[in-house]
């Protein structure tokens, strides 16, 4: 029943009993033995629910005995939801990463991704001994740091001049810019009006996510199946063509998987007001949001999510563990990002006070690159 | 290791409490002793920008009590200084997330590990007051020079008394501008500790630099120029039980001499107590 994988993961299969306390029981007996100690555990389920409480139970059953529950294999959809709000990963046994949490590192923007790329290749070719290929790249590598690092310093003298001097002016600034925001104020009571509706004809069926289960006061818009259908068929064939055009250049993106079928299966949820801080956002589909995403919002799709618009708060795309999911905007300024299973903070660097609303942004778009999130902008 | 548990309320919004919490808990990690800030603020949460450390939270105060996380894995940890840490309040959720007793649960859980827990009560004197006091011994009560700011202290004084469980409490006078005090356009620091008729623990002055620290997220401690810092860490130092006099905050000389009596005043009154 039970079998060590390698020198770590200790798989535990329950996947006969069918009621959680025989579960625990089972467990309990599996785990006073010795070799269940300071392992990462995979446990094995059927088609049993477990509900949280049961399931953090187990948890700190295994913690008990100072191994740590990694991964969970399991049929039931229920369970495996559960899981994955404790963080746990639900897959087959071989998945290596353990359940702990790493501290969040700043999310890459392409340059410093094809940077450390070339960093990479440059070890690679000091092998062969190309020297010439080497030199090259140095100088190249050297050149565009050093233009960064001075962009860097530019910015900063100027961000500092600015606060000093204009401390008190940006609190009117702040004040000044909202009547940009007004052209959107229209559509943003009529959205009201509709949330108030739609808030009434709400789907019992369609409430989202994981932890959110309980959360009655969040804002849960209802999906409109017909509207979302036409969305769904109208998008992803021009958006896909975008991903390879920006794959060519960098990374060879891998084949068309099932993840990238799933995404454009998804139906799409189209959002259009601006979201603001203590908003809560959860769809399990792709999410269009025309308007801006202040910070302190949280936006969790099982798909992708687009904001046209500046977004500042928080967003979780393929939150049902898609790889490939992908958040897009006008302008990242994302407090963190998270994508499937990897989550990344903004850099510091970026904590800037308010972002300045131009007619010249650039779109940018965030994905995964080798367990990594790095943010390529639209002419990378 | 028993740490102190100390709330920091005012009851009128604006006044300073998350700033006064940002700053005192800087400055204690500073000195050397661990610290835990809680906000309790929920739903509009701001301690987590005061030090910059907003896009570091993963987990919150009610992820806790709601265990979808440990305590531990909760705290987030300060960009300088590693004696720091911050347990965030949820922005999605609302005040009635976290009840008074499980507050104190994790107070009660923090104690064990760390020196100093200062908590951050939200402003008002309803539910989110009654939880972020319920783990706490200590209070500090920050007010301004202002009247409708003292008549909200003395009603939050009127419920620490109240309270169970609040041993001591300080008053900490905010955005003080002894300009104004000269011209009699502000309340002087012994009007309002006559009013109150409560001990303070420090004098702040009003200063402008505290909007580009907080615009910034970096404490404004940490700025050795800057008057309120200093005045900050000296509030620190008088937590720990160093003595240590009350700040010069006035530049004009014409002020020094009251300044000196009402100091020599209350350490007379410090002494009869």
């Amino acid at each position: 029943m039970e079998q060590v994988l390698n020198d770590n993961i200790y798989v535990i299969d329950l996947g006969e009993i069918n009621t959680a306390p025989e579960i625990i029981f089972e467990l309990s007996s599996v785990l006073d033995k010795d070799e269940a100690k300071n392992r990462r555990i995979c446990l094995k389920l059927g088609s049993v629910d477990l509900n949280q409480a049961q399931l953090l139970s187990i948890k700190s059953l295994i913690n008990g005995i100072e191994s740590t529950l990694s991964t969970i294999d399991t049929k039931s959809v229920a369970t495996e939801k559960v899981a994955m709000s404790l963080g746990i990963i639900i897959s087959n046994v071989s998945v290596e990463n353990s359940s702990e949490i790493a501290p969040a590192m700043p999310y890459k923007t392409a340059e410093e991704f094809k940077e450390e790329k070339a960093a990479e290749e440059i070890c690679e070719n000091n092998n062969v001994n190309n020297e010439e290929l080497n030199s090259i790249q140095n100088t190249s590598q050297v050149e565009t740091e050093m233009a960064e690092s001075f962009d860097i310093v530019e910015e900063s003298e100027n961000i500092e001049q600015n606060q000093n001097a204009e401390s008190d002016k940006q609190i009117d600034d702040e004040i000044v810019e909202e009547p940009e925001n007004i052209t959107n104020a229209d559509s943003d009571i009529k959205e009201v009006n509709n949330r108030e509706e739609i808030a009434e004809n709400q789907n019992p069926d369609v409430i989202p996510n994981k932890e959110e289960v309980q959360d009655e006061l969040d804002v849960i818009f209802g999906s409109d199946p017909v509207k979302s259908s036409i969305f769904e068929q109208a998008a992803p064939e021009e958006i896909y063509e975008e991903k390879e055009e920006l794959a060519d250049i960098i990374v060879p993106e891998a084949e068309y998987t099932k993840e990238d079928i799933e995404l454009e299966t998804y139906p799409t949820k189209y959002i259009k007001q601006t979201i603001r801080s203590g908003q809560v956002i959860n769809y399990e589909g792709n999410i269009v949001i025309i308007g801006d995403c202040h910070p302190g919002c949280e936006i969790t799709a099982f798909g992708d999510i687009t904001v046209w618009g500046v977004l500042s708060g928080i967003a979780h795309s393929g939150a049902g563990g898609n790889q490939k999911a992908r958040v897009r905007a006008l302008k990242m300024n994302a407090i963190q990002l998270r994508i499937a299973n990897c989550y990344s903070r903004r850099p510091d660097s970026l904590n800037t006070v308010f972002i300045e609303k131009t007619n010249s942004f650039t779109p940018e778009e965030a994905r995964i690159i080798n367990g990594e999130i790095v943010v390529f902008k639209i002419n990378d | 290791m028993t740490g102190r548990v100390i709330v920091i309320t005012s009851g009128k919004g604006g006044v300073g409490k998350t700033t006064t919490s940002a700053n005192i808990g800087s400055a204690l990690a500073k000195s050397g002793q661990s610290v835990v800030l809680v906000d309790t603020d929920i739903g509009l949460r701001n301690l987590d920008l005061l030090l910059g450390l907003e896009n570091r939270i993963v987990y919150t105060l009610v992820d806790v009590v709601e265990e979808r996380c440990k305590l531990k894995q909760a705290l987030v940890k300060d960009k300088k200084n590693p004696n720091l840490c911050l347990l965030a309040a949820a922005q999605t959720r609302d005040k009635s997330s976290v009840s008074a007793e499980q507050l104190k649960k994790i107070t009660e859980k923090l104690k064990k590990d760390y020196d100093y827990i200062l908590v951050d009560c939200p402003a008002g004197i309803e539910q989110g007051f009654q939880t972020a006091i319920a783990g706490a011994s200590e209070a500090i009560i920050v007010t301004t020079p202002e009247m409708s700011a003292v008549r909200d202290a003395d009603r939050i004084i009127g419920l620490l008394d109240a309270a169970e469980g609040i041993e001591s409490y300080k008053l900490l006078i905010n955005r003080v501008r002894p300009n104004m005090i000269k011209a009699n356009d502000m309340m002087s620091v012994d009007d309002v500790v006559n009013i109150l008729s409560c001990q303070p623990i420090g004098i702040i002055p009003e200063d402008t630099g505290i909007i580009t620290s907080t615009n910034r997220g970096e404490p404004i401690i940490n700025n050795e120029k800057s008057l309120a810092g200093r005045a900050y860490i000296n509030v620190a130092k008088r937590i720990t039980g160093e003595d240590v006099p009350f700040l010069d905050i006035d530049e004009p000389k014409d002020l020094m001499g009251k300044l000196r009596k009402f100091l020599s005043g209350l350490k007379q009154h410090g002494k009869e107590q």
